[in-house]
């Protein structure tokens, strides 16, 4: 073991000085929130006096539990997030194997697919606002004029459909990363393995579904996590496209959290949906956790 | 792959259609499918009619600030977790794992109160913190990463010849690394241009708004004409997008980087 692993006190020193601006940065900006957030999921506070607050137990939490839009807002917040995981990856998928073949113009798609996610997330509900206007957007347009519709289809004003024009453009952002990842992925197994299977005169689909899934599932559960944990508190997009209308069709818990706190100016109730919702991560995490083992545990046996 | 590539690009293109349409052939039941290069009154009317161009400062700053503030501080906890074995070292790494899980809108509220507090409220430093502090974590992980791809022993020379540790560290290790660098500083620097929810909570003086805020403004106002509002969303989109095509591979090797090993 080399001098600089050895755990000295001057190595312990010169190490602590290192992390310490990273140590004070997460502990103000993410962990000191995190404790005064279930503080205050347990006070009254208004957002006019924020740091004035009236403690009341659990009585935030009993009245969101008994509120009756409370299991809509959860229904459409696991709905929102499958929605997403589920789109992003079966799209992103089919993205990478194009790009993973040998077809002409994967180049063009490599650097096309990085359009999506560096377009900011204003720009995109601005810009998909606009194509989904009944009247005048082009969405509907091009489906008037492919015969398709007869009526003018209310993108974001229907609550039968606003969840899916949501989820449209949430898919559009989010499918290139998940595209390249399961690019890198799908890289990573070697060639040969396919070939054999070719010799063993598989054909394309038991490829797919013998040699390929098999090879890229670690970085699809992988995926899985990132993508529900970042769909589970996407914000912007959706308070843009809809503030969680119409009939709070497309009100996520993050979506709930922002009015209660910022707009109802309660802040104290806010926070309490802010627990729900971090919790509803850890239990993400956790499951997770818990399949990655298991499966590691499978391909050790194996 | 036409479907694909068409229905990707599609939105960014009818973005720049519309915005170099006239208002009135908006508004219109078969729109003009072609753009017309000739109207570009949308783009001046942007810039000198609105106050885009104190927003695009103000994103441009907190970016700029956000992006050094980052990269400076995991730069040093990177070596650190690459270099030292030191006790806290299994704590500070899984603190930085579940930081990556923690969702930003959550903390909103309770940060709130602090920034009121501690009188960082419509400072454009403390969206630079705020920014900095959702990036450090997995930019500490993409710079360990790299940070343990050099070898020890090109250190451990330079330190023979009597060489301060920081001089190594910013004269040889940081030059070796140098692609991911980058790629913290695209991700940083993106993430920052990007927000939005920080920046509309916390910056409520006019004169201080960021770009995304300012454009999602004339969401819903009526004042604005459609071509200038859509035209100002072109010209705020404009340096990622360049961006992202022109340093693809940087951009690229760090997303896929950051998200799987991280």
């Amino acid at each position: 073991m080399t001098a600089g692993l050895a755990k000295s006190d001057a190595a312990n020193r010169a190490a602590w000085a290192s992390i310490a601006p990273a140590v004070l940065l997460l502990a103000a900006i993410q962990g000191y929130p995190i404790l005064r957030g279930v503080y205050l999921s347990l006070t009254e506070t208004s957002l006019m006096s924020p740091n004035v607050s009236r403690f009341v137990g659990f009585a935030n939490f009993d009245r969101l539990f008994a509120s009756v839009f409370f299991e809509k807002t959860i229904i459409v917040t696991l709905v929102y997030t499958a929605g997403c995981v589920v789109g992003a990856i079966s799209l992103g998928l089919a993205a990478a194997l194009l790009m993973n073949s040998e077809v002409v113009g994967r180049r063009l798609v490599r650097a096309v697919i990085l359009v999506p996610w560096a377009t900011p997330q204003v720009a995109v509900a601005l810009i998909f606002v606009w194509m989904f206007n009944p009247d005048y957007g082009v969405l509907n347009f091009a489906l008037r004029t492919a015969g398709l519709i007869d009526d003018n289809v209310l993108w974001l004003n229907d609550p039968d459909i606003a969840m899916m024009s949501v989820l449209m453009v949430t898919i559009w952002k989010i499918f290139p990363f998940s595209a390249l990842v399961l690019l890198a992925a799908l890289q990573s197994i070697p060639q040969s393995h396919e070939e054999a299977a070719r010799i063993d005169g598989a054909k394309g689909l038991a490829i797919l579904s013998e040699i390929t899934l098999p090879g890229i599932r670690r970085t699809i559960l992988v995926l899985v996590l990132f993508l529900s944990i970042w769909s589970l508190r996407r914000f912007e997009l959706i308070w843009l496209l809809t503030r969680g209308g119409p009939v709070r069709s497309t009100n996520t818990l993050v979506i709930d959290l922002y009015r209660e706190a910022f707009i109802n100016s309660n802040l104290g109730r806010g926070a309490t949906i802010g627990v729900v919702g971090l919790l509803a991560s850890i239990v993400v995490t956790i499951v997770y956790y818990r399949v990655e083992q298991s499966s590691a545990r499978r391909a050790g046996e194996t | 792959m036409i479907i694909l590539v068409g229905a990707t690009l599609y939105p960014i293109y009818w973005m720049v259609v519309s915005a170099t349409t006239d208002t009135s052939r908006l508004f219109v039941s078969s729109p003009d499918l072609l753009p017309n290069l000739s109207h570009l009154s949308g783009f001046h009317e942007a810039l000198t009619g609105t106050p885009l161009l104190r927003w695009l400062i103000n994103s441009a700053i907190i970016s700029f600030g956000a992006t050094t503030l980052s990269i400076s501080v995991s730069w040093f906890a990177a070596y650190a977790l690459s270099r030292y074995r030191f006790h806290g070292r299994g704590l500070f790494g899984l603190a930085l794992f579940v930081t990556q899980f923690l969702p930003e809108v959550f903390l909103l509220v309770p940060l709130y109160g602090l920034f009121l507090t501690i009188g960082l409220l419509n400072r454009l430093e403390g969206l630079m913190i705020i920014n900095a502090a959702f990036v450090v974590p997995v930019a500490t992980w993409l710079l360990k990463a790299a940070i343990d791809t050099v070898p020890r022993e090109i250190e451990e020379a330079a330190r023979v010849d009597g060489a301060p540790r920081l001089a190594i560290q910013m004269g040889i290790v940081a030059p070796l690394v140098l692609p991911s660098i980058a790629a913290v500083a695209v991700i940083a620097f993106f993430h920052a241009w990007d927000e939005f929810v920080y920046a509309l909570t916390f910056l409520s003086k006019g004169d201080l708004k960021p770009a995304s805020v300012g454009i999602a403004s004339f969401v819903g106002e009526l004042t604005t004409p459609m071509d200038v509002m859509l035209s100002a969303s072109v010209i705020y989109v404009l340096p990622t997008l360049l961006f992202a095509i022109f340093a693809q591979r940087y951009v690229v090797s760090g997303l896929v980087a950051g998200s799987v090993k991280g």
